[in-house]
């Protein structure tokens, strides 16, 4: 346990700061450095490595495919001037064309755009983004279920909500092939119901980290089975595909659209995890502590939940169901911050994306480069590939895996 | 009547109205509290004005899973400002009645009042104002830092957005101050001995600045330095402020040195409670901790030496 790291190394910014002042107070009262845990240097060093990522995968991912540039080209089209600095374009993409006129006022023809600046800003951004957020929601998503449940092995999905928005998906696309025009909100919303399934199974008189999980798993284990029968009634391939696709997460076609619809919960869902992990934190000390202190457990286990499901249901919207990447990252973030929610939070947000943007590398020109095929795979399989292995790297090299 | 009176300056509703409750419905009860339990005077009257009473009435406690309650109708009253210790056998009902006392299991029938007020209609963070819980196994992450661990102790005095103020500042140094951690400050909580541990925990539940403080078993399992360690923070709370404290004791004899009243329990009955010169008695310990033992009376209270344990019935 000891002499991991030198114990005295914990001093904290605030810390350093309290030395100086001397002996009185050593934390700054009224906390003139009310952000100073953001300026950790390893956080800082995480941020910064996991951006550098993003932008270096990101860099990739406009450059290449069907119509490939050159670095630089690439470069030079997302940082054209011709849309960063003209509102009307820019709110075009990020608002929708309607909006964009509604809040402009603009009613004429858009002026033309470079050919390179089109492709990336019309096709390969929007992919980029779609992975920055769903990378984001799902780590947050995974933290705070790690927290909620006390368990390490807890993911965005385990209090039922990949197993609720899998079934869903396949009734829509194999019973109700009518609404598939609204898959994303029905597999969002299909998550978001099996947890309050979830929950009101394992609700007697309140409840338990443990009764969540076997809630969890009773209620998983009947809707995968049912998802898993309905496949048989699926008629041709196509639908098949497509369920895969969706089941296993994929950011393949994926648009502004997709970065419209999700952008807005994700902010919401992001913040409210940041105002939260201070009971987060008080979670991590037991429920008879938290509850002597006074923490309303049962209601702060449940907003805490439901502010996690939102993030998650954001996600599978854009992207289906996304393994892994929640699992993953928030170990990987405890091991590089320390166990102080405030900042696991804020490390999910930056290592979140730059594993979801790097696999996505993976899951769009992996296939072409391997097999020269120009087929890309579904992005929840290389999440898998890249975050199993690194699992066992945790395991063997830490006794305690993620100190939770 | 708060620990470190560093509350004095809160202007916050929520203490005000308890203070004019203790000194109208609290002060009326005193004598009634008193009365049966025999304890005269308590040593200074002018804390005992200030401490908060803690009433247990016909208090009934069990658990889900168990069909006969654990506690079936026991009065306790805590003496305020004093020290009162719980002692007993294993399973007899001790932490039970503490975590009772705590509103941590929800009584089946009978009340505790605090300060004349119900504890279980109290809202929580009110409750945790005023009254903290040291519960036996306490778990944290290890990478936590002592400090860090101490200001969880703020907790109930702080709003949803709130950040840490001043007042949470000096809380925390008084409780690290009083609990002697202040060279574990900046330790993570994972590299600390088991005694370490308990300081720091002890440190945090002091950081809570609570009128009542409860604390089960605090120096089970720790080297007999530690033990002393924890006996002296509780020495210094009986005498130098007018917090409440109960404690659960393993130790009779600690339990007779520390506490100005002792109450025992076996089988989730009080079968005596006093003094510790009237309570830690040969005939008391062969009754409810099953033991011949020698009582001898010294200045630092009853001695025992157990001889054996008794095998009969």
């Amino acid at each position: 346990m000891s002499g991991e790291r030198p114990a005295t190394d914990g001093g904290s910014v605030t810390g350093d700061e309290g030395r100086r002042i001397g002996g009185g107070s050593r934390r700054q009262p009224v906390e003139g450095n009310r952000l100073g845990w953001l300026f950790e240097p390893r956080l800082l060093t995480v941020a910064a490595a996991s951006l550098l990522l993003v932008v270096a995968a990101g860099l990739v991912q406009v450059s290449f495919g069907a119509y490939s540039m050159t670095a630089g080209q690439a470069w030079r089209a997302v940082l054209d001037p011709a849309v960063l600095l003209d509102p009307r374009w820019f709110l075009n993409f990020l608002l929708g064309e309607e909006l964009m006129r509604t809040v402009t006022g603009f009613q004429g023809e858009l002026p033309e755009l470079a050919h390179e600046t089109l492709i990336v800003w019309n096709i390969r951004l929007p992919r980029v983004l779609v992975a920055v957020v769903v990378g984001a929601n799902l780590a947050v998503s995974g933290a705070i279920f790690q927290a909620v449940t006390r368990n390490e092995l807890a993911s965005p999905f385990i209090l039922g909500v990949s197993s609720g928005a899998g079934l869903t998906i396949l009734l829509t696309l194999v019973v109700f092939g009518g609404l598939s025009a609204f898959l994303p909100l029905i597999a969002a919303l299909g998550g978001s119901v099996a947890f309050l399934i979830v929950y009101a199974i394992a609700w007697k008189n309140g409840t338990s980290p443990v009764r969540l999980v076997l809630a969890g798993v009773i209620v998983g284990t009947v809707f995968n089975s049912l998802q898993t029968g309905l496949f048989f009634f699926a008629d041709d391939i196509g639908v098949v595909q497509s369920a895969i696709q969706w089941t296993t997460g994929s950011l393949t076609g994926t648009d502004w659209e997709q970065v419209r619809m999700a952008l807005p919960w994700t902010v919401a869902a992001m913040g409210l995890a940041l105002a939260g992990s201070r009971q987060l934190n008080l979670l991590l000390l037991g429920e008879q502590t938290a509850k002597s202190l006074g923490m309303s457990i049962e209601k702060v286990r449940f907003a805490l939940s439901g502010v996690a499901v939102l993030a998650a249901a954001a996600s599978i919207a854009v992207a289906g169901i996304v393994s892994f990447v929640g699992l993953i990252v928030p170990h990987v973030v405890r091991n590089l911050v320390g166990s102080d929610y405030k900042r696991v939070i804020v490390g999910c947000l930056f290592v979140g994306p730059a594993l979801m943007v790097g696999a996505d590398v993976g899951a769009r020109l992996g296939m072409s480069v391997l097999t020269g095929a120009d087929a890309q795979i579904p992005v929840g399989i290389v999440t898998g590939l890249v975050g199993g292995p690194y699992f066992l790297y945790l395991m063997r090299r830490r006794r305690n895996v993620g100190d939770l | 009547m708060t620990i470190f009176g560093a509350n004095a300056t809160e202007s916050e509703e929520q203490s005000g109205a308890t203070d004019s409750a203790a000194d109208g419905p609290g002060a009326a009860t005193d004598p009634a509290a008193d009365g049966p339990g025999g304890a005269a005077e308590p040593t200074e009257s002018d804390a005992a004005a200030d401490a908060s009473d803690l009433d247990a009435e016909d208090l009934v406690l069990g658990y889900p899973t168990a069909p006969e309650p654990v506690i079936d109708g026991e009065s306790i009253a805590a003496e305020p400002g004093a020290v009162t210790a719980l002692v007993g056998p294993n399973g007899s009902g001790k932490s039970t009645l503490l975590k009772g006392l705590a509103d941590q299991i929800e009584p089946d029938d009978g009340s505790v009042l605090l300060d004349g007020r119900d504890v279980h209609s109290m809202d929580t963070k009110a409750l945790a104002k005023q009254l903290g819980l040291l519960s036996q196994e306490s778990t944290s992450p290890d990478s936590i830092t002592v400090e860090d661990l101490v200001y969880h102790g703020r907790y109930p005095h702080r709003g949803f957005f709130e950040r840490t103020t001043a007042e949470d500042a000096r809380a925390v140094e008084r409780a690290i101050e009083l609990s002697g951690c202040g060279h574990l400050r900046d330790r993570e909580v994972g590299s600390l001995s088991g005694g370490q541990k308990q300081l720091a925990w002890i440190a945090m539940v002091l950081a809570q600045d609570t009128d009542v403080l409860l604390l089960d078993e605090p120096t089970t399992f720790l080297d007999l330095h530690h033990q002393m360690e924890v006996m002296e923070i509780i020495e210094t709370l009986r005498d130098e402020s007018d917090v409440t404290v109960v404690v659960v004791l393993h130790d009779i004899e600690q339990a007779a040195r520390l506490a100005d009243r002792v109450v025992a329990l076996t089988d989730g009955e009080i079968r005596a409670s006093g003094p510790p010169e009237e309570v830690v008695t040969e005939e008391l310990l062969s009754e409810v901790f099953r033991v011949d033992a020698e009582v001898v009376a010294t200045d630092r209270g009853p001695r025992v030496a157990p001889i054996r344990a008794r095998h009969e019935e």
